[in-house]
């Protein structure tokens, strides 16, 4: 599915191997059903918080007088914006944890 | 997706629920970053993006991005504190 590829979702065939040859094949089933369900579930609640916020915020950034079409070219280019401040703040909050966590502070 | 039954969770062996465990902790404190970029995003995007007509980021927005990230932050670290310090 293209929203679990989007946020990472779970990828069993790595997490199986290591274990599927301790446990029987029923648990291993079971278990990675799960985790799989869990990945999935993640994936569509990630999905849903960007696709919430990414409207919220290009709806005020564009939607300011009756809709026309020049506002569709602006939601595109909003939503284009939004993701790329995504990695962007992203990249500099991991790099925060990161740095706090070299430094001893967490 | 939904064929695991109540049953089956019951019979797992104990080496199972504690790797489910595991993954469990490991994806909710994953999950709890992605929510806390979800909401830095969604405020310093107010905060930052000037101009929506324009889909790539110039460099000063970058940048604004980036020290609203991390003043974010600073403001977190020093309100923890001084709650601690009343206590």
């Amino acid at each position: 599915m293209a929203l679990s590829s989007i946020f990472g979702g779970a990828s069993p065939s790595q997490q199986q191997k290591a274990t599927v040859a301790a446990s029987s094949s029923k648990a291993a089933s079971v278990k990675d059903q799960l985790k799989a369900q869990i990945g999935q579930e993640l994936a569509v609640a990630n999905a849903s918080e960007l696709v919430n916020k990414v409207t919220e915020n290009c709806f005020e950034k564009c939607l300011s007088s009756p809709y026309s079409n020049a506002e569709e070219g602006c939601v595109d280019q909003c939503l284009a914006k939004y993701m790329r401040s995504w990695n962007v703040v992203s990249k500099a909050y991991v790099a925060r944890i990161q740095q706090a966590s070299t430094s001893g502070e967490i | 997706m939904s064929s695991i039954t109540q049953n089956d969770l019951a019979n797992l062996d104990d080496q199972s629920k504690k790797e489910i465990m595991t993954f469990l902790e490991s994806e909710n404190s994953k999950q709890k970053v992605q929510m806390s970029i979800h909401q830095f995003t969604n405020i310093c995007f107010k905060q930052c993006a000037s101009n929506v007509s324009n889909g790539n980021l110039s460099s000063q927005e970058e940048t604004c991005l980036k020290n609203c990230v991390n003043r974010f932050l600073d403001t977190n670290i020093r309100i923890v504190k001084g709650l601690q310090s009343i206590q």
